[in-house]
């Protein structure tokens, strides 16, 4: 890992996905491809200097994030290397909710998680309403149930405990005597004398 | 009858009394065979005379009288042992009948008296049998129905928490939207920052 590690490339909130990132290494490609193109025409017409293609928007943010040049050759090709690097390398966090997930949403939790937990962490994301709320996340190594069904399945001994509290509480009725009782002494004064 | 044969008797000794004096009185002797046909004449006149249809039908009356009386005596007398002998079979029968019927409803009386006495004993029998039946029975449902509440309790008690758990999520469903379970989720992730940043750095 150490040996491999990612760079330092901060990645803007709106890539959030393995193929938000996959899409934007197949756009540096296609940038550094459409580059040399126009430097071998320039090689050929003696002109200098790179007309820069419509870039979408995750690329513009994830360049004006990181400063970079993409019209240095070298700076490009690093950038492009490392790219493919961070596509392989970049932690995934599966994280399942109740609810259909809003973009605003996912950029806030992936803007939280690169800040405090890893810088290029991807998110993968799923849907199961049974958890009802909160989150069912599943890190590289270890699964983390944040869930509120995890949370009442674990709140249970409170109920439990109220009930037992209350158990003392209410009377139990006796049941009344049945007039199966009275029967013998209405059969002894049945029979003849 | 007896008189008839009497006065008949009567009749021949006077006629051979009369023969005997006309015959020794005056005459010359006859012959013993004249005299035997005279004889037989006269008695034949005098039977006719004697024994004449007046006097037959008298005899007949008379002994029709005769027999009519014993055959009344002897009716009466049938009679008297008859009703007699009636009256001791009625007597005799009405005894043994009577003894009869006393020894068979004495039987009979006695044999009922068993059988309620046995009726009886096998009601109390049946009675008691009933009431320590319906006593154990009573106290095996008392201590069913204990059990069972018990049970019941506990089962309720475990099992609470799973309803009112169920109850919530069928209640909450979809109604959160992800936007306002962010809070509680950072704060989930905040809770476990190093553990999840550890997991993911290595």
């Amino acid at each position: 890992m150490s040996e491999h590690a990612a760079p330092a490339y901060a990645l803007p909130p709106a890539l959030i996905t393995r193929a938000d990132l996959a899409r934007l290494v197949r756009e540096i490609e296609g940038l550094d491809n459409e580059l040399e193109a126009q430097k071998a025409r320039n090689h050929a017409t003696g002109q200098t200097g790179y007309h820069m293609p419509n870039l979408s928007q995750g690329m513009a943010d994830f360049i004006e994030l990181n400063k970079l040049n993409l019209a240095d050759d070298q700076g490009r090709m690093h950038v492009k290397e490392q790219m493919k690097i961070m596509k392989n390398k970049a932690p995934i966090v599966h994280m399942t909710f109740a609810v259909e997930a809003d973009p605003i949403s996912l950029q806030q939790l992936v803007a939280y998680m690169r800040k405090e937990l890893h810088p290029q962490t991807l998110l993968s994301v799923g849907l199961q309403p049974a958890i009802v709320g909160g989150v069912y996340m599943r890190t590289p190594n270890q699964v983390h149930d944040f869930s509120v069904r995890a949370k009442l399945a674990a709140s249970r001994g409170i109920i439990e405990q109220e009930i037992e509290n209350l158990s003392g509480v209410i009377q139990v009725v006796e049941a009344p005597q049945t007039p199966m009782a009275a029967a013998p002494q209405t059969a002894e004064a049945a029979r003849p004398a | 009858m007896v008189g008839s044969l009497a006065a008949a008797c009567a009749a021949f000794v006077w006629v051979a009394i009369t023969l005997n004096r006309q015959g020794g009185g005056a005459g010359p002797k006859k012959s013993v065979n004249d005299l035997n046909k005279a004889y037989t004449d006269i008695a034949e006149e005098d039977a006719t005379h004697l024994f004449n249809k007046e006097f037959r039908e008298e005899l007949r009356n008379r002994g029709r009288l005769r027999f009519e009386k014993i055959i009344e005596e002897n009716a009466m007398f049938l009679k008297q042992d008859l009703d007699q002998t009636t009256a001791q079979l009625n007597e005799y029968m009405k005894q043994q009948v009577s003894a009869k019927l006393d020894t068979e409803f004495a039987a009979y009386a006695k044999a009922m008296q068993e059988a309620q006495e046995l009726a009886l004993a096998s009601l109390q029998r049946t009675a008691q049998d009933v009431e320590s039946q319906r006593v154990a029975l009573a106290e095996a449902l008392k201590k069913d129905v204990a059990e069972r509440e018990g049970a019941l309790l506990k089962v309720y008690e475990q099992n609470m928490a799973k309803i009112v758990e169920h109850y919530v999520l069928q209640a909450l469903g979809d109604q959160f939207d992800l936007k306002s379970q962010m809070p509680y989720i950072i704060a989930q992730m905040e809770a476990n920052k190093q553990n999840i940043a550890e997991d993911m750095r290595l």
